[in-house]
């Protein structure tokens, strides 16, 4: 078993911050997820997640600064640590290889 | 990509989502949610932001997002310990102060819940019945040439002839109260066991007007026949050691006449104006005394109305019924709610002017003022002391505590106090509840309704409340540097309504004072006043059973026991309770006109001589004489009422009842009423038999218990089937006395009460004036100034007041006791000994109270109270 354990929202999530590159933050990271994987992120279940994993140490984050558009309320940027990477990969590795582990003849044809 | 619109998300909303977010996620969203809604305004507009923006704040009420309800529930109960500890030392430290107030609330509340308990009572007097809201009495205003007169009594056949002629009526009832003759002292037997109890004559439909449940019998046919008579529990206990399975059994009233029982009925509970032990058909008693039946005969009536009966309009007709049998009758009957006659009893001219209710009323209002009171001396009290706890503030201020959280801490323990005060309030109550039931003639008991209990419990927090919320708001608003200089700022208003409350408080104890003393001495008065015959070891019993059939043969027997001086017979029992008549007797010279009234009393030989009333003139009747039994005597009244001399009237004659007949003799005065009267004229003619009710025996001095056990055995062999139920003719004349008695007990216990809450009033202030003046008393003394003057200094403030209260109290007091005295034609003089005798007791009190304030204000180190400056 490893240490590392992450929720298939939490992934994206991270996976999302990896792709941002520097960007990451609150709407930039809704827009990409909404993008790439067609899939609906509210405001409030994205800001849990990523503050999770920042207690995790996936995550650090950084204020920018503040922009009208926001109210007058700061960006906060998101990068994946060492830790996030690690678990990333272990993950990635996990799925390699229970894909690896399936017989050919499973799926029938 | 910098937005070109101007539009912000509704501040509402944001104000809103502020207000529940979790603080760690409020900037993060709050910038989500305002970039995301000015690019949709940019893509859909305006209304369509707006309405996503509110959907997605919706949307953030979650678990996770929101403030924890109870954010530091650490600090709080850290707070609440700290707080009780606090209040737990600053009770100990303060031991004076505690107590005070802890005594001022705790009798504050003592005698708050006992005038609930009896306003409860009250207000539930007479409710019990299930039919009260359509159980009726019948009253009547008579219309008089001077007035009106509203009586309850009715003519005879009104209960009948209602149910006759109004559909309206349910069930009707004519009444023979238990208060009419010696009904409510009527001997029953059965066999050989005999008991005294109270009966009335009642209507057949009585127990289905009014809630007496049975517990065997039928309601609706146990008065059907004329010889069934109906028990109460407690009697059939009396007589069968049972109140099951005696139905059909035989009962005997006065030894004269037999009944069956047909039914018994569950004590008469307390709260009931009704009292009876036994019920008989008034059917019997049209036999017995046919007049009742007469449009002018007098018993009570009451009615059930159906459901849904404009009673109003029924009034309208039932006030017309008699004048339409007798255009001349000046009887106008009318319907009145019967449970409402309890607090509403009181008629002047034919209307409801109210009665009990003013009492109620009273008395809720003392309830409130005295509770008021306590609140306001403990608010005194405790804002005096608070320069001892000006630090605690001062600090607690500075390390950064709040001003609510200041307030809770005082009102908390002032809720606290409170609570203790309650304690101590209940067990006060329980103590004075059997004190407090004699005064009042109640049967109350400790409240153990929960409503009761739990309105007790929110009055006791409310005054913590109260009384403490002056002091919180007053202490958390002062400014950290005026509290740590310790300069504390007095406001002229403040100061005044404090002395004010102090001037009331001893006015009021003061006028209490003079009250109860000039009561006290006036009761003293009229029980040790001569009131011109000898009422001591004399007993009076009725005239019953073989003794009615020769009650002079009975005499002869009594007077031969031993023990007994003297007896005599008479149809007046000298204690103002007998049925008296008038009229009947003209004089030389008397106007045509002249309607004043001569109170009768038909005695047998030897009455006067038996009650030791003086004949002044003339001579006594005596059997020597045989033109005796149509002769007639008077009283000193009756004599100058007519315009002779004692000396002269003797031999006079007069006519009386058509008779001519002659006065032998002319008694001295003396009271047959209370003191509250004049002496009336009063006649008195001899009596052989008849209308003679009373057997009035005296005994002699020494050996009264001897005596009566002897008198009862012989009583009950001379008159078989009766037991000898006397009283003493002074404990009668005391009943006179009842209400005044009452009066002067009551007014001794607010007296107590208005002089401690005075006491706790004067020494608030002095404590505060002390703590206040403390600087210049440091001063005067570093000055020279002697302890003796400081004293003398702090006092005289008060002593001013004091004098201010009892120039207010003075003539109050003197207007009020001239009033109630008026009340009596036989009064003590009100000389100014009363008045100065209270000044100098109210003077007394207030110097105790305060010099122990003044001593320990003058007793201080100047170093103490100067060095911080």
């Amino acid at each position: 078993m490893s240490k590392h354990r992450l929720g298939e929202f939490e992934e994206v999530v991270l996976l999302t911050v990896a792709i941002l590159h520097g960007e990451a933050y609150g709407i930039a990271i809704i827009h990409e997820i909404e993008e790439r994987l067609n899939r609906k992120v509210s405001i409030g279940s994205l800001q849990v997640v990523l503050k999770r994993l920042e207690k995790k140490d996936y995550l650090t984050s950084a204020f920018g600064e503040a922009t009208k558009v926001r109210g007058g309320k700061r960006k906060r940027f998101f990068t994946v640590t060492n830790l996030g990477k690690q678990a990333l990969e272990e993950t990635k590795a996990q799925r390699l290889n229970l894909w690896n582990a399936i017989p050919k003849t499973a799926w029938g044809n | 990509m910098e937005p070109t619109n101007t539009h912000t998300p509704p501040a509402w909303l944001l104000k809103l989502f502020r207000w529940f977010c979790h603080p760690e996620y409020v900037e993060d969203i709050e910038g989500d949610l305002t970039e995301r809604f000015q690019l949709l305004v940019e893509e859909s507009g305006v209304r369509k932001a707006r309405f996503r923006f509110f959907w997605e704040i919706i949307r953030l009420i979650r678990p996770t997002l929101i403030k924890p309800l109870f954010p530091n529930l650490f600090i709080q109960s850290a707070m609440l310990t700290h707080n009780l500890l606090i209040t737990y030392r600053s009770f100990l430290r303060n031991k004076s102060s505690f107590l005070i107030n802890l005594v001022g609330l705790s009798t504050g509340l003592a005698c708050v819940i006992l005038i609930l308990l009896w306003i409860q009572d009250e207000w539930n007097f007479d409710k019990f019945h299930e039919k009260d809201a359509r159980l009726y009495q019948v009253m009547e205003n008579q219309h008089f040439n001077g007035g009106i007169n509203t009586t309850h009594e009715t003519s005879g056949p009104t209960a009948e002839k209602l149910q006759k002629e109004f559909p309206q009526i349910e069930y009707a009832t004519t009444v023979i109260p238990s208060n009419w003759y010696d009904f409510d002292r009527l001997t029953l037997s059965v066999g050989e066991k005999r008991t005294i109890a109270a009966g009335q004559y009642v209507g057949k439909d009585y127990f289905n007007i009014f809630s007496f449940p049975m517990i065997e019998g039928d309601k609706n046919q146990v008065l059907a026949d004329k010889n069934s008579m109906v028990i109460s529990r407690s009697l059939a206990e009396r007589l069968f050691q049972t109140h099951t399975g005696i139905i059909g059994k035989e009962i005997r009233l006065q030894q004269e006449r037999n009944f069956i029982i047909s039914g018994v009925f569950e004590d008469v509970p307390p709260n009931s104006s009704i009292r009876f032990d036994f019920a008989m058909s008034v059917e019997l008693y049209k036999d017995i005394a046919p007049w009742i039946e007469t449009w002018n005969g007098g018993p009570l009536s009451y009615v059930i109305v159906h459901e849904g009966t404009d009673v109003g309009g029924l009034n309208q007709e039932v006030s017309q019924m008699m004048l339409k049998m007798d255009e001349n009758s000046i009887r106008r009957p009318f319907l009145t709610s019967f449970s409402e006659g309890y607090l509403h009893g009181k008629y002047e001219d034919g209307r409801m002017v109210g009665g009990r209710i003013e009492y109620v009323r009273l008395f809720s209002l003392v309830a409130l003022f005295i509770l008021l009171i306590a609140c306001i001396n403990f608010m005194n009290l405790s804002t005096a002391r608070a320069g001892v706890r000006l630090k605690e503030i001062g600090i607690k201020k500075t390390v950064g505590a709040s001003r609510s959280s200041l307030i809770s801490q005082y009102l908390g323990e002032s809720i606290i106090l409170s609570v203790l005060a309650l304690l101590l309030a209940s067990i006060l109550v329980l103590v004075s509840l059997p004190e407090f039931n004699l005064i009042t003639r109640k049967q109350l008991t400790f409240p153990s309704e929960l409503w009761t209990i739990t309105s007790i419990i929110g009055i006791a927090i409310g005054t913590g409340m109260l009384a403490g919320s002056y002091p919180a708001l007053y202490l958390s608003n002062l400014s950290v540097i005026q509290i740590i200089k310790g300069k504390l700022k007095t406001s002229f208003g403040e100061l005044w309504l404090r002395r004010g409350l102090v001037v009331f408080q001893f006015s009021l104890s003061f006028i209490l004072m003079v009250a109860v003393w000039v009561v006290y001495q006036q009761m003293q008065y009229v029980q040790t006043q001569n009131i011109g015959y000898d009422k001591e070891q004399v007993i009076i019993f009725d005239i019953q059973g073989k003794v009615k059939e020769d009650p002079d043969i009975f005499l002869e027997e009594l007077r031969r026991q031993k023990g007994v001086l003297n007896a005599g017979l008479s149809s007046h029992d000298l204690t103002g309770k007998s049925w008296t008549s008038w009229g009947g007797i003209r004089w030389e010279g008397m106007a045509e006109d002249d309607n004043r009234k001569i109170e009768l009393a038909g005695v047998g030989f030897d009455f006067l001589e038996t009650m030791g009333i003086e004949v002044i003139s003339g001579r006594s009747f005596s059997k020597e004489y045989r033109s005796d039994s149509v002769d007639v005597m008077f009283n000193e009244a009756a004599i100058s009422m007519m315009g002779y001399t004692a000396e002269e009237a003797v031999g006079k004659p007069i006519d009386f009842w058509g008779n001519t007949r002659k006065i032998i003799g002319i008694t001295k005065n003396f009271h047959f009423e209370s003191m509250h009267e004049e002496v009336r004229p009063m006649v008195f003619f001899h009596m052989s038999t008849g209308g003679l009710k009373y057997v009035m025996a005296r005994l002699l001095k020494g050996q009264e218990q001897e005596t009566l056990t002897h008198l009862s055995a012989f009583y009950e062999e001379i008159n078989p089937g009766f037991s000898l139920d006397y009283k003493f003719m002074d404990e009668d004349y005391q009943a006179f006395y009842e209400a005044e008695q009452r009066v002067a007990h009551l007014s001794k216990y607010f007296t107590f009460l208005a002089i401690l809450i005075s006491c706790m009033g004067i020494l608030g202030l002095a404590a505060f004036s002390a703590e206040r003046r403390t600087k210049e008393i440091g001063i005067r003394k570093i000055l020279g100034a002697t302890p003796w003057r400081i004293i003398n200094l702090l006092s005289m403030d008060f002593s001013k007041m004091v004098l201010v209260a009892i120039l207010i109290g003075l003539p109050a007091s003197y207007y009020l006791a001239r009033e109630w005295l008026n009340g009596f034609a036989y009064k003590i003089d009100l000389t100014y000994g009363y008045f100065l005798g209270a000044t100098i007791l109210t003077f007394l009190i207030a110097w105790s109270t305060v010099s122990l304030q003044s001593l320990r204000a003058a007793s201080i180190n100047p170093v103490d109270c100067l060095k911080d400056e």
